[in-house]
């Protein structure tokens, strides 16, 4: 019969330890791995998401990226009622039609009937401010047909009045 | 004999477990140093510092005309799927008795519809809404991985790399705000154009609307006029009993709207 002696488990001990501590390497190792770099840079969220959403790029330019090319219908539209009504709100975002300086497609040309009666169209909902005809109404005063350039025909869209 | 064939082999096995489990950790530890995490990492915020501002969004329903020109910039700008809305416009009719009318026929993108020739409702009213960015807000709460974040000046963001599409977050806005995009999979809404704002530009559709009945302001720009308007006006949220602080104020809002 062999005595019992404390040193009986050490070598378990041994092999237990060496696996929790393999164990804890490989989760600091795959956390290294796995969790990105940035997170927690400024919140429970990964940081460089904020740089990332910034670099978007911008596709409306705005009224004075269009006048550095037209300022005829820039300066027409200014002086008249659809002075609040952006060129890129009728006409497509400058970024489809001029990229880096560069003309890349030319640009839309919207004339029609729907493009104006959608602002323009009696609406019960709209301010009674607000400029609007009853579209019928008023080609039937004006004695005109409806076609799809019907509107431009008396109002110049830069400058309706 | 057997019986050490037996020690030998499980041995062997247990030798060569521990080799690839070693070679798998330190190949990835190699590449978790070499490999950069990002490729925007750093840099880009040079110009911009987000501690000096604080951005709130300002609707003016009674200059509203629905003409929808927010919702077709809003799209065209940020590439948003068809079918699916950043913002959008509610055309909202109260007659004196009976159910209120709520219409938006494609997110209002499109302008309205002439109103019915029977139709005598004299309290009608465009309602535009968006993401409300709200300062206490449910949607970056629920989610589980981190995906959804409130910047230090104010604008909740998706993170669409972390996003695991979930959906927890679109059924917490009270708003519906969100939405999933069918492309990316992932959870999709307005970022109050934080590419544009942070460039010092107005949002896509602040920009677009013709009677400036939408307004981004800065509650830390002293000289911002949302910011005299919000000071001095009586301004209203949407579903203030929720207690979700929302940052999108309106004027002209009628008890009915949700």
């Amino acid at each position: 019969m062999e005595p019992a002696s404390s040193l009986k488990h050490t070598k378990h001990i041994f092999r237990v330890s060496f696996l929790l501590g393999f164990v804890l390497i490989v989760m600091i190792l795959s956390r290294g791995l796995f969790v990105p770099k940035s997170w927690g840079q400024y919140g429970w969220y990964r940081g460089d998401a904020v740089p990332e959403h910034r670099a978007k790029p911008v596709v409306h330019g705005g009224d004075q990226s269009c006048r550095e090319c037209h300022e005829d219908q820039y300066d027409l539209r200014e002086e008249g009622a659809h002075v609040g009504v952006r060129c890129e709100g009728c006409h497509e975002p400058v970024g489809s039609h001029v990229i880096n300086g560069e003309m890349t497609a030319p640009m839309f040309i919207p004339a029609s009937f729907e493009l104006c009666t959608g602002c323009h169209r009696r609406l019960a909902a709209r301010p009674d401010d607000f400029s609007q005809v009853n579209p019928q109404q008023h080609l039937e005063d004006n004695e005109m047909d409806l076609t799809d350039t019907v509107c431009t025909e008396c109002h110049d869209p830069h400058s309706p009045f | 004999m057997n019986k050490t064939n037996q020690t030998s082999t499980r041995r062997e096995f247990l030798r060569q477990s521990a080799l690839t489990c070693g070679t798998t950790v330190a190949s990835m530890a190699v590449i978790a140093l070499i490999l950069p995490d990002d490729a925007y990492a750093a840099g880009t915020t040079s110009e911009y510092d987000w501690d000096k501002h604080r951005w709130v969004y300002l609707i003016d329903t009674r200059k509203c005309i629905g003409c929808g020109s927010c919702a077709r910039a809003c799209r065209k700008e940020n590439q948003v799927p068809e079918g699916m809305y950043r913002t959008w416009i509610e055309r909202i009719a109260i007659p004196p008795e009976g159910e209120v009318h709520v219409d938006s026929p494609y997110g209002g993108e499109h302008g309205f519809e002439p109103d019915p020739p029977n139709a005598h409702v004299r309290k009608s009213f465009f309602v535009p809404k968006l993401c409300n960015h709200c300062s206490n807000t449910p949607c970056t709460q629920v989610c589980p991985v981190g995906a959804s974040f409130e910047t230090n000046d104010g604008v909740v963001l998706v993170d669409p790399k972390q996003c695991i599409g979930c959906g927890y977050c679109l059924q917490a806005c009270p708003y519906g705000s969100r939405f999933m995009n069918p492309h990316t999979r992932t959870a999709d809404k307005c970022t109050l154009c934080y590419h544009r704002i942070t460039k010092g530009l107005p949002t896509a559709c602040v920009q677009a609307c013709p009677v400036g009945a939408r307004q981004l302001g800065d509650r830390k720009n002293p000289n911002d006029p949302v910011n005299e308007i919000l000071a001095t006006q009586r301004v209203q949220v949407l579903q203030q009993q929720l207690l979700t602080k929302p940052q999108c104020f309106y004027l002209g809002l009628d008890m009915e709207v949700r």
